[in-house]
Parts: structure tokens; C-alpha cells; sequence
């Protein structure tokens, strides 16, 4: 018996020992979660308890010059899901309450659970924020949700800003379009406060002033229950509206612009060519500046598009439309986006180049015959009949080319001799473009400004052997011929600046390239006595308060390398091509019963060739000529000659300028350059 | 009066034995276990403080209404345990020998009334039955009948602890766990396993059937796991705590949050009354099987460890009462006892604390229940009972 009470107690002791080691797996377990990691459990209870629901800002308004609202938001009604409540880890309904009221929401809405539950999963939507459901949504169904809040636990009836456009497609290019933040974006430092789902601006004003224009985002902290009912309100901040941004545009003058810039491109159609095809003016701009610090009036870029088309996403079909070749990239805003070569526009910098180098004074006479000789090539004037000896002026009335070639070569001459002397080369034409703002960007506050170009000899080199490989190839395959024979040469000496070169830069043609908004800087430079100044839309930064943030002063880029002579000159020939009986741009403006009388115009032709294309149609004016406010540049693809496309789309615009009526377009004239 | 408990055991006997020959007034009351009734009464009153915290704020209106309703209903059910534990201790227990047997069968009537259309079904467990507007569970009654029963069975085979006892003992348990597993409920069938097995360990069966009896509980075990004996929702249930980011969020959604509300009472808790999990109702059933998270919450581990520290106390009087029991009976139904309370504290404390599976066990004394509580005071009751006649 004594051994069987000593196995007793034996057992009894291990039954003791098994209860100890329990008991300290207890204590070990709770020392654990609430001792050593209880202050992240407390964080873990926190965010049970608090739900933080972030409220979006309203984007602030871009504006008119005289206030009125080219962008502003609109309250839209809006039922939106909280994931968190709904779906479990796995994007499944939670619960069978989550299921019960993704049902009913289903039934209300008209939508199945299956679509409603992808939408919430989808990864568009960010975590933090009620996914919206249904945007636009009837008031009654509204008030079902709101009112009914124990049927929808989780579901929240909100009133969301969307962006909305008073003026339809009015000034797309510049307003621009928003969308949601992407993931490259989200990683840059400049968006660090913003999180998935946000929108930000895409393109245009609403891209450069994203930082103005966003606003703050409100949060409120709310306490729900573990049925996602919410307890109580713990506070929270109010979104702040997003800043408005004030522009210089003048709203009736940026409808009119792009009204007549479609009704020219339009009409410009029924002109036939010589050779009896009709022009394809397949597209174009219009840059309207103020003449006096080039704050911009009014951009049109025709086709055009509709930005309301991105609120709430853009549809596939939409997207797949803007980018059909065949409907030549509305989205594109030409006037900044777009380099042409410029043609016959850019002989103001030409002409103020020649002057600069001393090749020619501002009244030297130089011969203007119908064709010119370089070498064994021969360069035609667009006029088939000599036009006597003409100074710089009567040179940019008459568009007369060969005079800029006799220049161009003479001044090709001597760099090459300074090149062959000194190994160094003052290249004047290169300067005096990027001083009158070409090849570079002016820095208007749009997104996605191209440079343009404006070759040199550096450029030249550097061009050959990039493409070296090519043209030796094509020497190599091509059948003999022409062609042949071009590629053998520049394979074996394309590195070279030759005189045809910088003969063909001087009309604006070869490899020269230029923005129609360059075209304008530089006009309204010469317009406004010689000051180039960066084109701006955007005036001053005001808040929803009605404090001014920031004002944005016109930037001085620098003076045009002319003298007063010169500039006078070339002022006098511009004003010739519209007010001179035999002004290239003339009949554009009499065919417009323009008042030339009272308001006299300043301008330049240009008919830009890039073969095998129909030429490029320019025409770069201001007004009025003696005291300019405006300047008015039209560009059209493939319009053919600017007197015939440009000069009268150009002439109508600035009739709308001035408040005077706008003529209908009428059969174009024969072209003249 | 206690102080006396402290001193030397064999000083103590003596002592008794003096009081034995010489006072013939040694009447089983004088030697009630006073500190095993205070942290019965000290464990049901904090039981039923932490029930109201359960549910007084979850909302403002039905709130404070519905955890007075429940801390009543928990007060009456510990006036009739007060009751069932003073019948339990009155009669001297040897005459339980006798009657284990009606206990026995009484219960498994009830296990099987309960399956019954008379029984009704709760949370998928059909456990309840309703009498005359009172509900109970005949599977905590069970409980005491087996244990009971098992230490009849043991104590009248005392002197053959083989392989008849051993088979014998596993009749008298298996007869009322295939009726609870009809139920189904998990969590008290193991608990019936886990008891029996300490109860054959104590009751002095042979080593080599205990460790034969571990290892096909083992096999046993895995068999029902691997060829789904149970449904696929009751293994995902046991298995989830294991693995919860690999697990389906239904099953892991309990565990999760009674971790978050414990952890989250760090050290002293939130305040009485002011635990966010349980006020915002993140934890459910935490009046019943979770309760131990109001504690946890709002109390901290300060509070966790007192309450925990109450159940070491009742086991040590448990064990000693065990060890100082005059015959084999008496000493199996401490055993049993003690061996039941332990299991439930640490399956239900470790369930909320994520090192259990979330299986239903009462926290004995503490959860709402009735019939847990009533249980919990019989046993108490049959403690006293052989501690006050153990001479």
C-alpha cells in the first residue's frame, strides 16, 4: 500500500506539474501581448475604433481674365462603399450582413453585387476612401441610403466635387484635364502628400498649377462599431478648395479664335491647287498674344476635344478615338506642341541676322531675280519675275527669296572663311534665332512646350553621325538615280554646313523648326520695340478667401539683337505685306473688308514646304501697326500658301480682336508666296 | 482561525487527533475550506461586473438595459449554484457512490432529451434545453455526473488498475461524449477527454495504458483531421490560430480581435467600462466565451494576473484537497475537479489569446451561463464536502 501512495502522490505531483507549466503558458502569453507588444495592439484597437475618412478638396477654378469660369466644380451626388467594412482580406463580402446589404445596395442601385464588389476591389480606388458606386445618383436614392443608415451599414451617400466646363470644349488645350495620380507620379517627391486615387491635373493649366489648384484634404475621424456603424463624430478638418487661378484669356476672343480657326481650316478645303487636288488642311493653330508683354489672349489648336470626356475616367472608346491617326491627335495643342518649319515667317530673323553680321545696312539695296545660282544648284524666288533691287523692307513685302539667299551666302562665305582661318566660327544666324526666341523654349506655363531648332554647324555634325549609317546604306541599295547620288554625298560628306545649308535656313525651310507660340513671341517682340518676353496664361493665384497668393509678372527673356534702324526696317516691311498695294497679305485683309484704314495691320506670309506634303500655311501679324495690342499667328498643316489659309483666318481673328464684325469666309485667294 | 492551516501537517494531525479524542464536537462544518468559497464568490462577483461591461456601452439606448438584464439573470443563477454547492456539501459524499449510477443515466437522459425537438439549437449547437422558461445545458451537468461517475468507476477498481478499469472508464466517458459530439460541441468534449485523462492518471491505471491511451488519442486526433471526420468549417475553426494570415478571415476574425482587445489593455487597461473593442462590440459573444477580453481590456494584465491568480489559488485548495482526501473517491473527484477547471481556464484564456483554437468553453465562475456557474458550484460543493470529512 505504501508504494501505491507513493505512485499517488507520484501522479499527483506530475498532474500539478502540467497545471503549473498551463498556468505559465497563460502568464508568458498575456506578458507578451500586453506588456511587450500591447502598445501595438493599442494601434491595432485605435484604428478598430477610429476610421478616418478622407474628405477631397474641391480643385480650385481656372478663370478668365474678367472672372468668368472656364473650370469649376460641380456637386455631384454620390453612393460610395467603404471597403473596409464590406469585404474580408480576400475582396469577399465580410459577413452575412455585408452580404445582406451589398444585396439591397445592388437592388437600389440596379447593379450587380458582382460589379459592385469588382468596382470596390479594384485597385483605381484607394483604400482610405469610400469607393464611389454610383456617381450622379437620383436624389430620392440618396435619401434612402442617408436616411436608412441601419440598412446600410458601410455605404455612405456623399456629395463629391467633379470638375465641370460652363464653355464646353472652349480652350481645352489650355484648361487641360485631370485624372488620377499614377504610380510614377505618386513616387516623386513633388506629390508626396497625395495617395492613390487622387486627382491631379493631367494636361494643360491644370497640370502646370496642380500645386495651386489641389487644395488641402479634410479628414474626419469617426468612431464605428464593429458593424460599421458609425458612433460618433471625433472631429476632424474641413477640406480647403483648391486656389483659383486667373489667366489672361479673353474668354469671347478664345471661342471666337477657335471658331474662326475651324471655319478657315474648313472653308480653305474648296481651294484647289494647281495641279487640281484640293488642300487637305488637315489641321492648325492660332496664337493670339498681347502684343506688349505676350501675356496670352487666346490659343486655339484645331481638332480639337472635349475634357469633360475625363471626369470620372476616360472611356476606352473615347481614348481609342483620340488616338486614331486619322483623327490627327486632338489631344495635341499645336500651337505649343507642334514645330513646322516656318518658312517665309522666320525672314524677320533672317533679315535681322544679315543686319547684325553688317552684310547689308537696313536700306542696301540687293537684286531680286527670279532665280539664283549656288554652285551648279539653283534656288528659285516663288515669283517667276524679277523684282528689280530691294531693300530689307521692301524684301519682307515682297517675301522676296532670293535676296535672303544672296545674303545667307554671303554671310555662309565668310563664317566658312573665319572657320578655315581661326578654327572658330561665329555663328550669327543660330544666335540671333534663339534671341528672337527660336530653338529653345520660352517657358509658358503649359505643359510639354517643344524647342523647335535651328540647325548650325555643331547641330549639322552632330546630326550626320547619327544618321551616317543610313544615308551609306541607302548609297549602297537605292537604284541609281537621284536619290541615289544625294545619299552617296551626305554618306560621304553630310558633316559639312554647306551653302545650300544656310541658304535654305534663311527662308525658314531646310531643318529649321519653329512653334507657332515662337513665331508669336518673336513677332510681338518686334511688335513691342524689341523686348522678347515668355508667353504666360496665368495671371495671379487667388484663394477661395479672396486673397491673391501669387502674381505672376511678365518675364522679360531678353532684347532682340536689332537695332533701332534695323528694327524699324523691319517693322516697315511687315507693315508693307498687309498695308502695301503689293503686300503679299494684303488681299486676305480686303477680301475680309477689313478696316485697314482705321486699324492698320502688320504681318508676314509664309508657305512652308515639307515635302512630299502639301506646304505648311503661315501667317504671323500684329495690330494695330503702329501701336500693336495684338499679335495674331495662324499656322495650318498642309494649308497650303499663307496668303490663301492663314492671312484670312488670321484677318478675322483679329476682327473679333478689335469687336468689329467677323467676315464669312470666302473663296481664297491665289497664292502669292 | 486560518492561521493554523499554515503549520506542519503531521503537528496538524495530531492535533486533530487530540481534538478527535477529546472533542467529540468535530463537526464536518467547522471544517469548511473558507478560502475555496471566498475565491468562488470573488471570481463570480468579478464574473458578473465584467458581464455588464460586456454589453452596458455597446449602445446608448438598449445597452445599459440588456447588461442589467444579463448580470441578473447571472445573479439568480448564482443564488440556485449557492444552493446546488450547500447540497453538494451537506451529505457526506461516500453516499454519492451509491447513487452515481442514477446521476450518471439522469445525464445522459438529458444529453439525449437535448437532441431531441425538446432541445434548442444555438449558434448551429443544439446544447439547450428549455424547462418551465429556464434554459440550461445538460452537457455541464454532465460534467459533474462523470466526473462522479469516473471516480466511482476507479475507486471501486482500485485494486485492478488495468485493462478492465481502463475499458470500463472509457465506456462510462464515451457514452456522453458521442452524445455532445451529436450536438456538436466541440468544447466540451474535449474537455470530457482532457478530464478523464487526468482522472485515470490520478485514479492509479497502469503507466503503459495511459501512454497507449495518449498515443491513440493522438492517431485519433490526426485520423480526424485527415479524413474529415469533422467538417471542413470545424477544422479550418481549430486550425485557424495556427496560421492566421493563411486562414479564411471568418475563422480568424475572433481570435484576431480578442488579441487586439487583450494586448491592447497593456498594462493596466483601459479603464472599467471603457474598453473601445468591447464597447464597439469588435469582440463577439464577449459576455460568454470571450469574456476573458473585457477582462484583459479594461483591467490590463494587472487584472488579467489577479484573475488568473484567483484560479491558481482555487487549484492549489483543489489539489490539496485532493491530496488530503481520505479515500481514493474522494481524492478523484478533487482531481477531476481541479483537472476540469484548469483545462476550461487555459482553453478559453488561450483561445482569446490566440495560443488556443477558438472552440466554446465557458470561463468557469466568470462567463455568463447559468448552468456553467450552478456546475462550477456543485463541483465546489463536492470539494468542501470531501475536504470537511477527509478525517
Amino acid at each position: 500500500m505504501s508504494n501505491n501512495e507513493a505512485t499517488s502522490a507520484l501522479r499527483l505531483t506530475l498532474v500539478a506539474g502540467v497545471i503549473v507549466a498551463l498556468f505559465l503558458a497563460l502568464f508568458g502569453r498575456l506578458w507578451f501581448l500586453q506588456v511587450l507588444a500591447g502598445e501595438r495592439f493599442a494601434a491595432l484597437a485605435e484604428s478598430n475604433r477610429v476610421q478616418i475618412v478622407v474628405l477631397e478638396p474641391p480643385r480650385g477654378r481656372i478663370l478668365a481674365a474678367d472672372g468668368e469660369e472656364l473650370v469649376k466644380n460641380r456637386p455631384a451626388q454620390t453612393i460610395s462603399a467603404h471597403k473596409r467594412e464590406l469585404l474580408n482580406g480576400l475582396g469577399e463580402p465580410r459577413d452575412e450582413q455585408a452580404e445582406k446589404v451589398l444585396a439591397r445596395l445592388s437592388q437600389l442601385l440596379s447593379i450587380p453585387v458582382d460589379e459592385i464588389v469588382e468596382r470596390m476591389n479594384s485597385r483605381k480606388y484607394s483604400p482610405h476612401r469610400p469607393v464611389p458606386i454610383a456617381v450622379d445618383v437620383p436624389p430620392e436614392l440618396i435619401f434612402a441610403v442617408s436616411e436608412h443608415q441601419e440598412l446600410f451599414p458601410g455605404i455612405e451617400a456623399e456629395t463629391l466635387p467633379v470638375r465641370t466646363y460652363p464653355h464646353g470644349t472652349t480652350a481645352a488645350h489650355l484648361v487641360g484635364y485631370t485624372g488620377e495620380i499614377s504610380q510614377e507620379d505618386l513616387e516623386q517627391p513633388q506629390f508626396a502628400d497625395y495617395r492613390q486615387g487622387d486627382l491631379i491635373g493631367w494636361a494643360g493649366l491644370e497640370k502646370t498649377y496642380e500645386p495651386y489648384l489641389h487644395g488641402e484634404e479634410g479628414m474626419r475621424k469617426l468612431e464605428v462599431n464593429a458593424k460599421g456603424i458609425v458612433q460618433a463624430n471625433l472631429g476632424g478638418r474641413e477640406p480647403a478648395r483648391g486656389d483659383d487661378l486667373w489667366t489672361s484669356l479673353d474668354l469671347d476672343l478664345q471661342r471666337a479664335t477657335e471658331r474662326i480657326l475651324q471655319e478657315g481650316i474648313v472653308a480653305s478645303r474648296e481651294i484647289q491647287r494647281d495641279d487640281g487636288r484640293f488642300l487637305p488642311s488637315v489641321a492648325g493653330s492660332a496664337v493670339v498674344l498681347d502684343a506688349r508683354d505676350s501675356s496670352v489672349v487666346a490659343i486655339a489648336s484645331w481638332p480639337t476635344y472635349d475634357p469633360s470626356e475625363f471626369v470620372g475616367g476616360v472611356s476606352f472608346d473615347y481614348w481609342g478615338w483620340l488616338q486614331d491617326p486619322a483623327n490627327q491627335y486632338p489631344l495635341i495643342d499645336r500651337a505649343i506642341q507642334s514645330a513646322y518649319p516656318p518658312g517665309s515667317v522666320f525672314k524677320t530673323v533672317t533679315g535681322a541676322a544679315a543686319l547684325e553680321a553688317g552684310i547689308v545696312g537696313p536700306s542696301t539695296p540687293v537684286s531680286c531675280p527670279p532665280s539664283w545660282e549656288l554652285g551648279n544648284i539653283t534656288f528659285r524666288n516663288w515669283n517667276p519675275r524679277h523684282e528689280g533691287s530691294l531693300d530689307l523692307a521692301g524684301a519682307l513685302r515682297r517675301s522676296c527669296d532670293t535676296y535672303f539667299y544672296e545674303l545667307a551666302a554671303q554671310q555662309w562665305v565668310r563664317e566658312t572663311n573665319q572657320l578655315n582661318e581661326t578654327g572658330k566660327v561665329d555663328e550669327i544666324l543660330p544666335r540671333v534665332a534663339h534671341d528672337f526666341g527660336f530653338g529653345r523654349t520660352l517657358g509658358i506655363d503649359l505643359p510639354s512646350e517643344r524647342s523647335g531648332q535651328v540647325p548650325s554647324r555643331a547641330w549639322r555634325t552632330a546630326y550626320w553621325a547619327e544618321h551616317k549609317d543610313t544615308y551609306c546604306a541607302k548609297a549602297e541599295s537605292l537604284p541609281p538615280g537621284y536619290a541615289r547620288d544625294i545619299n552617296a554625298d551626305l554618306c560621304r560628306d553630310g558633316g559639312r554646313w554647306r551653302g545650300g545649308d544656310a541658304v535654305n535656313s534663311s527662308i525658314g525651310q531646310g531643318d529649321v523648326l519653329a512653334t507657332p507660340l515662337q513665331v508669336a513671341a518673336s513677332y510681338a517682340a518686334i511688335a513691342n520695340g524689341g523686348t522678347l518676353y515668355a508667353p504666360r496664361i496665368g495671371q495671379r493665384i487667388v484663394s477661395s478667401e479672396g486673397e491673391t497668393v501669387a502674381e505672376f509678372s511678365p518675364e522679360a527673356l531678353g532684347r532682340l539683337p536689332v537695332d533701332e534702324a534695323g528694327l524699324a526696317a523691319i517693322r516697315a516691311g511687315l507693315r508693307d505685306v498687309v498695308m502695301h498695294e503689293r503686300g503679299t497679305g494684303r488681299l486676305a485683309f480686303t477680301l475680309a473688308d477689313f478696316p485697314l484704314d482705321s486699324i492698320p495691320v502688320a504681318g508676314k506670309t509664309g508657305t512652308a514646304e515639307l515635302k512630299p506634303k502639301v506646304p505648311y500655311a503661315w501667317f504671323a501679324s500684329y495690330a494695330p501697326a503702329d501701336d500693336p495690342r495684338y499679335v495674331v499667328v495662324v499656322s495650318v498643316e498642309e494649308g497650303g500658301g499663307g496668303s490663301q489659309t492663314a492671312a484670312p483666318i488670321a484677318a478675322r481673328i483679329l476682327q473679333a480682336a478689335f469687336g468689329l464684325d467677323v467676315a464669312p469666309f470666302v473663296a481664297g485667294p491665289a497664292n502669292v508666296d | 482561525m486560518e492561521l493554523g492551516y499554515g503549520q506542519d501537517r503531521t503537528q496538524r494531525l495530531m492535533r486533530e487527533k487530540v481534538q478527535d479524542k477529546w472533542m467529540d464536537a468535530y463537526a464536518p462544518v467547522r471544517h469548511l475550506d473558507p478560502v475555496l468559497v471566498g475565491i468562488a464568490l470573488l471570481l463570480t462577483a468579478i464574473g458578473v461586473v465584467m458581464i455588464y461591461s460586456a454589453k452596458a456601452h455597446v449602445t446608448p439606448e438598449t445597452g445599459p438595459a440588456l447588461a442589467r438584464a444579463l448580470a441578473t439573470k447571472q445573479l439568480v443563477s448564482f443564488g440556485i449554484g449557492l444552493a446546488a454547492m450547500v447540497l453538494a456539501a451537506v451529505f457526506d459524499y461516500r453516499y454519492f457512490r451509491a447513487y452515481s449510477v442514477v446521476l450518471y443515466l439522469a445525464s445522459l437522459i438529458g444529453l439525449a432529451v437535448v437532441l431531441t425537438p425538446l432541445g434548442v439549437e444555438v449558434n448551429g449547437q443544439q446544447a439547450w434545453l428549455a424547462v418551465g422558461g429556464f434554459q440550461f445545458q445538460p452537457a455541464e451537468l454532465a460534467k459533474v455526473a462523470v466526473i462522479v461517475a469516473l471516480a466511482t468507476v476507479l475507486h471501486e477498481r482500485r485494486e485492478d488498475p488495468g485493462f478492465v478499469t481502463v475499458v470500463l472508464s472509457l465506456v462510462v466517458i464515451g457514452l456522453p461524449l458521442g452524445l455532445i459530439m451529436l450536438q456538436p460541441d466541440l468544447g466540451s468534449a474535449t474537455v470530457f477527454l482532457w478530464m478523464a485523462f487526468i482522472m485515470l492518471l490520478a485514479g492509479g491505471v497502469l503507466a503503459r495504458y495511459l501512454v497507449g491511451l495518449a498515443i491513440l488519442g493522438g492517431v485519433g486526433f490526426m485520423a480526424v483531421i485527415r479524413y474529415g471526420l469533422l467538417q471542413e468549417h470545424q477544422i479550418q475553426r481549430l486550425t485557424a490560430f495556427l496560421d492566421p494570415a493563411g486562414s479564411d478571415a471568418r475563422y480568424v476574425y475572433n481570435g484576431e480581435q480578442s488579441m487586439i482587445a487583450i494586448g491592447s489593455g497593456q498594462v493596466f487597461g483601459k479603464g472599467l467600462f471603457n474598453g473601445t473593442q468591447t464597447n464597439l462590440a469588435y469582440v463577439p459573444e464577449n459576455h460568454t466565451d470571450f469574456i476573458f477580453t473585457v477582462v484583459g481590456e479594461e483591467l490590463g494584465f494587472f487584472g488579467a494576473s489577479i484573475v488568473l491568480g484567483l484560479f491558481i489559488l482555487l487549484v492549489w485548495r483543489g489539489l490539496r484537497i485532493g491530496m488530503m482526501a481520505k479515500d481514493r473517491f474522494g481524492m478523484l473527484l478533487a482531481i477531476g475537479t481541479v483537472g476540469m477547471l484548469v483545462f476550461q481556464v487555459f482553453v478559453n484564456v488561450g483561445m482569446g489569446i490566440g495560443i488556443m483554437p477558438v472552440i466554446g468553453i465557458p470561463l468557469p465562475f466568470v462567463s455568463y451561463g447559468g448552468t456553467s456557474l450552478i456546475a462550477s458550484f456543485v463541483l465546489v460543493g463536492l470539494l468542501l464536502n470531501v475536504h470537511m470529512r477527509r478525517f
